[in-house]
């Protein structure tokens, strides 16, 4: 595998998708490449197409046109060629209540890998210690419907990590969650994407792309309007305001802050609230 | 069923193997309905109570509690047993009304309480099982027993997504009633008839979300799954095995005799 700038895990080439024939298109040409171990957030409006372009990566949905590449080549649609795909690239739903299909949490999570065929004692192994790491052994025994929503999220993200997946996909995984379980999401997160692992998330949390990803990817009635890192998304207000997103409230304040005088010009732009309190702090 | 649901997670026995559960509650209903005893009955009755409120530990109010409702039926379903309409009266008791006694005979009195008595140890066998074992642990002993799988997989699916389904459709209820929904008979019937309607169309996107889900999985047709295992204790198959043993040897007593 070629290092640098040329290893892109996964490349979209004008991808076109359409829920019905001759329905209005889900996706108009959708191209970006996503680099390998790199962190990127999906924003856009609601109903711009990032579920429906996360659910061609993994090959539920057969573009109309178009093509998609994992790791260079195109994606093979045989059944083997399909299970070799979602073995690889996983995706975390929205809903947990639309992903968790056994009421026991030990089995859901023994899912996904007995499908890879692996053997039971590996499986079994693998489960406990994807129970540990993702500290859901306070909550393992009871059942899903006695489950909070964080606890649910947490078991959905494990049916997947549990695979060892190359990519994972994440739609709005801190929908409907209070603060505590978001937080608790995006350190699993962050831990993940330190272990190498690709992430690509869909998210309406513009503060936290900002802070969190190396690339936002800005989408727009079914198309890729900008992908590029998180500063120069979010100082890029036409296009914000294309897709309904507002200016993270930190850049606002540096903006502000820099006009007043108090901060030098010349200053990268802040990704987190931690950094600009350090550009005061400091008296740059 | 919620609460059987409930309480069975929080048994102390949840815990044992679930085989031996279910044959221990399995082989004594057998020798209930086998046997007709009243002394089998009594004992069967007796040991499922104390294993389910002694040992699993549910309350002794909520073990009674459930079992008052089939006792119920069972009295109103014996009654026709147990009270004729006779002009000549019968030798167990008989009280005049006008021309005729509301009577009984002293068979069909006996007969009524061995068969109130088999029923609710029977009922007591099914309450140890079902309240000392999770659903997932009884599919998985169906699985074990070569059940049909395709059978199983619908169970499991129904008992997850029952919860979900009564959740929305609680949701739905709720909504409809802030909007007075159901102010009198004739808006009730029409929101229940749209929560219906509701339902089925959600289940049906919901179906479609799931199936995604699992062919994201790698899904092949089958779902295979893993459960957590408890081993089988000695100590317990013994006594098990002791206890049906007794059973049996007490059928045979009584059938013989």
């Amino acid at each position: 595998m070629s290092i640098g700038t040329e290893d892109i895990i996964i490349e979209v080439k004008d991808v076109h998708y359409a829920y019905e024939e001759d329905g209005p298109h889900s996706l108009n040409g959708v191209s970006l490449r996503i680099k390998r171990g790199q962190k990127v957030a999906f924003m856009g409006a609601n109903g711009c197409g990032k579920s429906t372009l996360f659910l061609c990566c993994n090959g539920i949905y057969r573009p109309d046109s178009g093509t998609i590449l994992f790791n260079g080549k195109p994606v093979d649609y045989s059944k083997k060629g399909l299970l070799d795909l979602r073995s690889k690239v996983g995706i975390v739903f929205q809903d947990p209540d639309n992903q968790l299909f056994s009421a026991s949490v030990y089995q859901e999570i023994s899912f996904g890998p007995l499908n890879l065929g692996l053997p039971e004692d590996e499986v079994r192994k693998d489960i406990e210690q994807v129970i540990e790491y993702l500290e859901i052994t306070p909550f393992c025994d009871r059942p899903a419907h006695a489950l909070s929503g964080g606890q649910k999220k947490q078991v959905s993200i494990a049916d997947i990590l549990v695979m060892h997946p190359d990519v994972i996909i994440l739609d709005e995984p801190a929908a409907a969650l209070d603060a505590k379980h978001t937080k608790m999401v995006n350190q699993i997160v962050d831990r993940l994407a330190d272990e190498g692992i690709t992430i690509l998330m869909a998210t309406h949390d513009i503060d936290y792309a900002l802070s969190w990803a190396d690339e936002i990817v800005l989408m727009h009635e079914g198309k890729v309007l900008l992908q590029a890192d998180p500063v120069t998304v979010c100082t890029n207000q036409e296009a914000l305001e294309m897709t309904n997103q507002e200016e993270p409230a930190v850049l606002k304040l540096f903006d502000k802050l820099v006009k007043k005088g108090v901060l030098k010009e010349n200053l990268r732009p802040p990704v987190s609230m931690g950094q600009l309190e350090q550009y005061i702090e400091h008296g740059v | 069923m919620i609460v059987v649901d409930k309480l069975c997670y929080r048994s102390k026995l949840r815990l044992v193997n679930a085989g031996e559960k279910f044959i221990f509650s399995v082989m004594t209903l057998l020798f209930c309905i086998i046997s007709r005893s009243l002394l089998i009955a009594g004992i069967a009755f007796w040991v499922n109570g104390f294993l389910t409120v002694k040992k699993g530990g549910i309350s002794f109010g909520r073990y009674i509690r459930l079992l008052a409702v089939p006792f119920t039926f069972l009295i109103l379903s014996t009654l026709a047993i147990i009270v004729n309409f006779s002009k000549v009266p019968l030798d167990a008791y008989a009280v005049p009304v006008g021309t005729f006694f509301i009577t009984g005979s002293k068979a069909s009195l006996a007969f009524a309480i061995q068969l109130i008595a088999t029923a609710m140890a029977s009922v007591s066998c099914l309450y140890f099982l079902s309240l000392n074992t999770t659903m997932t642990d009884i599919l998985d002993v169906l699985g074990k027993m070569h059940c049909p799988e395709m059978m199983i997989e619908l169970m499991m699916l129904i008992y997850r997504f029952i919860f979900v389904l009564m959740e929305t459709a609680s949701a739905i209820m709720v909504s409809q009633k802030s909007r007075l929904g159901n102010k009198n008979l004739k808006t009730s019937v029409k929101s229940f008839g749209h929560m219906g309607a509701g339902l089925f169309i959600r289940a049906l996107r919901r179906s479609n979300f799931l199936y995604d889900a699992m062919e994201s999985r790698c899904y092949n047709g089958k779902i295979k799954v893993l459960s957590v295992q408890h081993p089988v204790k000695k100590k317990e198959a013994v006594g098990i095995l002791l206890f049906e043993l007794l059973l049996l040897g007490l059928t045979i007593w009584r059938k013989l005799v």
